[in-house]
């Protein structure tokens, strides 16, 4: 269940997203036909964008209508927008038929935080799928893909060892490695930890 | 008077048997600990008008059918007719805690969540909003601190008004497809009071304990056949779930930059986990364990065989009527679980609970699994294998943390040549006393040396496929010391209520068989074994008595032999005694917990080749010692 808040936040960029795509000024009424939510949502989501200077709605005298373009700040919003919605979408296509992964780039842009974007984009903008983790010697890195089937799958998620997580390599022992992700120590025995695929990454603030 | 059912789920190492310790009082504390009991643990408390029982469940990462710990606390969810549950949730790392408590909701279990070690996270730079983590989630939150019992009587109110909560919180829509199979399944379900998503979703997730809400055969078999051609929706399903856990998590949180904690925890574990380090440092933990528990355990053993000893003479001088004599051997075997056993079994659990809560224990496990694997077993089995040192009962029960019932019984075939507090008594007062320190020593290395070739042949036989290490390592903390002896007493319950009662009859039958003189029945018969042992015939009676009540064997050996027993007996033969009574299943106690683990036909093979093996070893070791 979705709470309002939430809701006005998702049409808010979806607003931004179309405008920036069409990179023109559009009649209000086209709008509210893009966005399929209540017209509620859309003019509250309008007027808060309004108010916070990245849109602004104009009168054309000509054709009696009002409409709507993005201002200067607006433009860099709707750009950045625009750039996570490729990278999830890119993400996605990997791993569903690219039908469902607009629909899953759709749902998620709105949900996933700018850390995971970050994550994610660094994902796919490297080629490879990275290395075993058993295999891999630098220090820090960033897991690319887990290669389970889903019962060890779920485990490794919900310990919170997931696709684009952070990890550092704490230790290496005989059988298996000591890692670090988000706090927490674990050890991973080398039949899991040769299916955890890691690239090297190294974050500036970390 | 209103009753409530209340669960408690959190993961392992979240402060949940802390906050139980807080909720109920340290009087009736039971509860569960990682890796040794997989048991829910009721306690029951009395708050106004209202009895709250609390429900302990072992601690899980996720809601699954997959470990044992998994299991039990999925059914205790599903069949315990629960009013609610507490989710306790580590501060310092939401994301993940999120991600149950995603899954509670999706069950519509009413839930308040018990945020603790907050303190914790503000020091690593963590801050929560619970406000607004309270409303996006739709469920009170509560911080808590089962230490210093800050909050506990705010969560106590939030239980009171549990009834009332609504059954419905933050929901995770999942991608079409998956929405689209949800609504498929809960078509086809039986009436019950899961919700349908709830069951639509774990049927999806290949959870097999949810296959009996379907409608019928029929239905799960395309449940079954459809699963296999979209084998990656369980994995979309959890990357949702995590996603949306780390959405809300980022969403309630700010992180402001610490300075770097100091790395001195890091700096010890590279230590303890170092691949010489490591091992070497945890065989000098338990040495030293070992150590002190010698020392501490025969100093308390001698004022309690003083007392014990002075309590028994008192009826020496009774009237030697049968039934006297009879209740006196039972009465020694009461005797020697409470002077022998109790100290020492006592002790060691509560030395390994010291280890387990300062957080060692978990780093011997994965220097100990090197090893363990090569022998074919999981690391996880170190800690039954460890409590096998102090009583063998307890620690065929603990056995149930393994994953599969071979493991398990992999794991407790060995500890045939696990001495437990009685054989060790065996090895250190009858060998080491009368043969020296040096005897003692290598009865231990033989055992060690049948173990392996024991271990290695059933490895063979057996062949268990076990599983691969996987193990979060707490951070190191400072030891509860309520909590440590709560735990050394449930891991002392069986021992007290099971051992303890049977070492009393053991003794009465023991009793009963002298007075019928049934005892020297079986020395003619049975001189085969000694003669292959190259023992006086006699010893047989300790041998085979010892089955009954392994306290009593030193005892017995003595009363067949007279006090002069390193006359009577070449350092050889003292060293054979030690061997051929330490190898084996111990006593009729442990094969009493065998049966009711592994059923009759597994627990009697097991004994019976056991002690057979024992038997042949420590003729063989002999013969072969004295060649040289």
């Amino acid at each position: 269940m979705i709470k309002e808040p939430e809701v006005l936040k998702i049409v808010k960029e979806d607003i931004l997203e179309v405008l920036g795509r069409k990179s023109k000024k559009i009649p209000l009424k086209l709008m509210k036909l893009e966005i399929s939510v209540s017209q509620f949502f859309v003019s509250k989501a309008i007027n808060e964008l309004e108010r916070e200077d990245l849109i602004k709605l104009s009168l054309e005298e000509k054709y009696g209508k009002q409409y709507i373009q993005l201002t200067k700040r607006g433009q860099n919003r709707a750009k950045d927008i625009i750039k996570k919605h490729l990278i999830l979408e890119e993400y996605f296509k990997k791993r569903m038929s690219g039908k469902k992964a607009i629909k899953a780039t759709n749902i998620l842009e709105h949900y996933i935080s700018t850390e995971v974007v970050d994550v994610i984009k660094k994902l796919s903008t490297f080629k490879k799928k990275g290395i075993p983790l058993t295999r891999f010697k630098k220090e820090e890195g960033l897991i690319t893909n887990i290669n389970f089937s889903i019962g060890l799958f779920e485990r490794l998620i919900s310990m919170g060892i997931y696709p684009g997580g952070k990890i550092r390599i704490i230790n290496r022992v005989p059988n298996g490695v000591i890692i670090k992700i988000k706090n927490k120590k674990f050890v991973l025995d080398k039949d899991i930890a040769k299916e955890i695929k890691v690239l090297e990454y190294k974050n500036p603030t970390l | 008077m209103k009753n409530l059912k209340i669960l408690l789920i959190g993961q392992p190492n979240v402060g949940k048997s802390s906050l139980l310790n807080a909720l109920v009082g340290p009087r009736v504390t039971v509860s569960n600990y990682p890796g040794t009991t997989v048991e829910i643990t009721k306690a029951k408390k009395k708050i106004n008008n209202t009895e709250i029982e609390f429900v302990d469940t072992p601690g899980i990462y996720s809601i699954s059918d997959r470990s044992e710990e998994e299991k039990v606390t999925e059914k205790a969810l599903f069949e315990e007719n629960e009013d609610g549950a507490i989710t306790i949730v580590d501060a310092t790392s939401l994301e993940r805690s999120f991600y149950m408590i995603l899954q509670i909701l999706e069950a519509r279990v009413p839930t308040v969540l018990a945020l603790n070690f907050a303190e914790d996270a503000e020091k690593k730079g963590i801050k929560i909003n619970c406000k607004k983590l309270e409303k996006l989630l739709g469920v009170p939150v509560v911080l808590i601190n089962p230490i210093t019992k800050t909050g506990i009587d705010k969560l106590v109110d939030a239980i009171l008004k549990i009834k009332k909560a609504t059954r419905q919180g933050f929901e995770v829509e999942y991608n079409d497809h998956i929405e689209g199979a949800i609504n498929k399944i809960s078509s086809q379900i039986k009436k019950t009071f899961i919700p349908k998503r709830f069951i639509a979703l774990r049927v999806l997730e290949g959870d097999e304990d949810f296959y009996k809400y379907l409608k019928d055969e029929k239905v799960i078999r395309d449940a079954k056949k459809s699963l296999k051609d979209h084998s990656k929706v369980a994995e979309d399903i959890s990357i949702t779930r995590y996603g949306t856990a780390s959405f809300i998590a980022e969403k309630v949180t700010q992180i402001i930059p610490v300075e770097k904690e100091k790395k001195f925890e890091e700096k010890v574990d590279q230590i303890l986990l170092h691949k010489t380090w490591g091992p070497f440092t945890t065989i000098l933990f338990l040495l030293v364990v070992f150590g002190a528990l010698l020392y501490l355990g025969n100093s308390i053993q001698g004022i309690l065989m003083g007392l014990t000893e002075s309590f028994l003479s008192s009826f020496g001088t009774a009237e030697h009527s049968i039934i006297a004599m009879v209740l006196i051997q039972g009465l020694t075997g009461l005797a020697a679980g409470v002077s022998i056993a109790l100290p020492y079994v006592f002790l060691f659990y509560l030395l390994l609970g010291l280890l387990e809560d300062i957080g060692l224990l978990s780093r011997f496990i994965v220097n100990a699994e090197r090893f363990l694997k090569k022998i074919g077993l999981p690391g996880k089995s170190f800690i039954p294998l460890a409590l096998g040192f102090g009583c063998t009962a307890p620690a065929t029960r603990a056995t149930r943390v393994l994953s599969s019932k071979k493991e398990q019984f992999h794991t407790a075939s060995l500890f045939a040549f696990v001495p437990c507090s009685s054989r060790i008594a065996i090895i250190m007062g009858v060998v080491g006393f009368y043969g020296g320190i040096k005897l003692a020593f290598s009865v231990f290395v033989t055992l060690l040396i049948a173990g392996l070739i024991w271990a290695f042949g059933i490895k063979k036989v057996i062949h268990v496929k076990s599983e691969p290490l996987l193990l979060e390592l707490p951070p190191f903390r400072k030891p509860l010391v309520k909590n440590v002896l709560a735990k050394s007493w449930i891991r002392m319950r069986d021992f007290v209520y099971i051992v303890m009662p049977l070492l009393v009859i053991g003794g009465i039958a023991y009793g009963i068989l002298d007075i019928l003189g049934l005892v020297n029945i079986i020395v003619e018969p049975l001189s085969p074994i000694t003669t292959w042992l190259g023992l006086p015939a006699v010893i047989i009676i300790p041998l085979v008595f010892g089955f009954l009540q392994k306290d009593l064997t030193g005892a017995m050996l003595l009363s067949v032999l007279g006090s002069k027993i390193s006359l009577t007996l070449t350092s050889l033969q003292i060293y054979t005694f030690g061997v051929a009574s330490t190898i084996g299943i111990p006593c009729i106690i442990a094969l009493g917990i065998l049966i009711k683990e592994f059923g009759v036909k597994k627990a009697i093979t097991l004994t019976a080749s056991s002690i057979i093996y024992g038997l042949l070893f420590a003729g063989l070791a002999w013969r072969i010692i004295s060649i040289f």
